[in-house]
């Protein structure tokens, strides 16, 4: 798979799946960040959590689009280290809203007129013809099929589902069931009562009468022979290649269609909710929606950086001992400035150069959306020959592109290169007031390992 | 050229693409930018048709490809075969191929193909992929009215949005 990778930036998510505290990349972010930042500062020692070339990699790591990021926890999360739970049930075909509680009494299935075709599962259309007393019927517009091949004619166009349960009530089979139903509650009944009496003392056991055994279980009348024979050849194993459906009409009856549900996602160690949908059917928006890429600076690989900076800064093909320029470019999502630290990785792959350790990013603002050509103020400050030499090739609104000079040591299938980011910022929101602190800002600290895939090294 | 008869009820678009010996019958709807060509021997087509746009019926036999009444050709469906009876639904996108036949009350689902010489039986439906083969049980009747009804509406607003190609 990571053969198949384009030049790309990949994040990596601390979490091993749905285990909760089995990485030590999991412990508390300002911890963690600033102990890994002091020993990548002094030794870069420091290993990447992952080794690409290894088969798990790409479980491992996914682009920014497909994280969520807890705000809470301050930490990445990915699909697999989330908790989901339903957020309301909808059956697919008509979106009508089924509450939670009537999702089991209706089995999990549309109660109303949605019911699949058993010849092609397509969704089957109420009909009417022009004759009888029952003039309703199911079509399928694709098959052919109609229920009237079954028998199944109805009086209304509404409501189908509770017709044919009262069609349903003369048959033996269902009959058969809800008295077995019957049968077990009431086994189940006398055997928790009986256990709450031994629980009970002596005297408390002596008191209760003894409790009347359970008659055994007898078939409703009417189970015919016929219908045994019928279900021993379904199950008779050896024949079971042989299992004619067509010789069996029952089977041919068209199934309710399927509830679908909406999820919600929790981040996993502090329940935090990262997704939340719309409760309504038709709406395809989400309440609340923590996804990475509205928290964590977004890294790119830009093939060109600006017009000042002429030369393509992405040079192919790699070769083993051939210096290469590498951008990258960051984007700050946030309408704070954050401060962002970058720290290569020692790999017996490639020697990786980072010019630009520290640097800023100016906040997001929405009037960079409208005067692209413009060149901007904000960034006049800077100085530009300077920030060639401190490695930063380009500043442009909220983002800037730094330089890495990449010189891979040995041939690889696909070049990828560790990269450590801390980043951090003042949140200017609400929370100061809680801790007690004066200020109403919190530092928030961001670290996390991205993966820059590069290519092929011939 | 060959000549083309037009039955006096019959609704022929002016952009369509007619070659050869092609006879349109009563009733018969022929929707912009369909094809009738009838390369070798002639295309007879029955009444209370309806061919929809992009659909290409062609006769590359010496033989007459006949199609009988009340049959639907969808949108870019293609008619080959030696011919068809009456009512069947060729559906988008569908084809009837080589020297197939297609009988009564057939449908031929969207997408689906006829094999290269199968006389397709009455009440057969082909459909979904990979393509299976049905017999449909339903009343005829049903779908008449629909045809009826949809037939109704296109000899009203046809003539209002589009040249006619006048019935000699």
């Amino acid at each position: 798979m990571t053969d198949a990778l384009s030049p790309t930036v990949l994040y990596h998510c601390p979490c091993t799946g749905a285990m909760r505290h089995s990485d030590a990349s999991n412990e508390p972010a300002e911890k963690r960040s600033k102990h890994s930042y002091d020993t990548m500062q002094s030794s870069q020692a420091e290993r990447a959590p992952v080794d690409s070339r290894s088969a798990l990699f790409p479980l491992r790591v996914s682009t920014l689009e497909n994280l969520y990021y807890c705000d809470d926890c301050s930490s990445l999360r990915c699909t697999r280290c989330v908790v989901e739970e339903p957020a309301g049930y909808h059956c697919p075909n008509c979106l009508f809203e089924v509450n939670t509680t009537s999702v089991r009494s209706e089995k999990n299935s549309c109660a109303r007129n949605c019911f699949q075709c058993p010849v092609c599962t397509h969704v089957l259309s109420v009909v009417e013809s022009s004759e009888g007393e029952r003039p309703f019927s199911l079509s399928c517009a694709v098959c052919c099929w109609n229920s009237r091949e079954i028998g199944w004619e109805f009086e209304k166009a509404t409501g189908i589902s509770t017709q044919i349960e009262r069609l349903r009530a003369a048959e033996v089979a269902p009959r058969e069931y809800s008295a077995l139903l019957d049968y077990w509650r009431t086994v189940q009944r006398v055997s928790a009562a009986s256990a709450a009496v031994g629980a009970g003392s002596f005297k408390q056991r002596l008191a209760v009468p003894s409790i009347g055994v359970v008659p055994e279980y007898k078939a409703v009348e009417g189970s015919s022979d016929t219908e045994q024979a019928r279900v021993a050849d379904l199950v008779a194993l050896e024949n079971a290649d042989y299992v004619s459906y067509a010789s069996n009409p029952r089977r041919m009856e068209p199934q309710r269609i399927r509830l679908h549900m909406k999820l919600a996602r929790r981040c996993c160690s502090c329940h935090h909710i990262l997704i939340k949908p719309m409760p309504k059917a038709q709406a395809t928006q989400f309440k609340i929606q923590l996804m990475a890429a509205n928290f964590l600076p977004t890294i790119t690989l830009p093939s060109r950086v600006s017009l000042k900076y002429p030369q393509q800064l992405l040079e192919g093909p790699f070769a083993v001992g051939r210096m290469v320029p590498v951008a990258l470019r960051f984007a700050n999502p946030l309408y704070t400035e954050m401060k962002v630290d970058v720290a290569s990785h020692l790999s017996g792959d490639a020697r990786v150069d980072v010019a630009a350790r520290q640097f800023t990013l100016p906040p997001f603002t929405e009037l960079w959306e409208y005067d692209e050509d413009e060149d901007d103020d904000s960034s006049s400050d800077y100085n530009a020959s300077s920030d060639q030499r401190g490695g930063i090739v380009d500043r442009h609104g909220n983002r800037v592109a730094i330089q890495l000079s990449v010189t891979p040591l040995v041939p690889a299938p696909n070049l990828v290169i560790p990269l450590h980011i801390t980043c951090s910022h003042i949140d200017d929101l609400v929370d100061g007031e809680k801790d007690g602190s004066k200020s109403a800002g919190r530092k928030v600290t961001d670290s996390f390992w991205v993966y820059v895939v590069l290519g092929k090294v011939q | 050229m060959g000549r083309l008869l037009i039955a006096p009820r019959a609704l022929v678009c002016k952009s369509t693409t007619i070659e050869g010996d092609v006879q349109i019958g009563n009733g018969t709807v022929v929707h912009v930018g369909a094809s009738i060509i009838a390369r070798n021997g002639p295309i007879i087509i029955g009444s209370n048709n309806i061919i929809n746009e992009r659909a290409v019926i062609t006769n590359k036999h010496s033989t007459p490809l006949t199609i009988g009444d009340d049959n639907l050709i969808e949108t870019d469906a293609r008619v080959e075969g030696r011919g068809m009876g009456h009512r069947n639904t060729i559906h988008v996108r569908a084809k009837v191929a080589g020297t197939s036949t297609l009988g009564n009350n057939c449908v031929v689902g969207v997408l689906c193909t006829t094999g290269h010489a199968d006389n397709i039986p009455d009440n057969t439906v082909l459909f979904g992929s990979p393509q299976s083969q049905r017999t449909r049980m339903d009343n005829p009747s049903e779908y008449l009215a629909a045809h009826r009804k949809h037939l109704e509406y296109i000899h009203e607003m046809l003539p209002r949005y589009n040249h006619i190609i006048e019935a000699d």
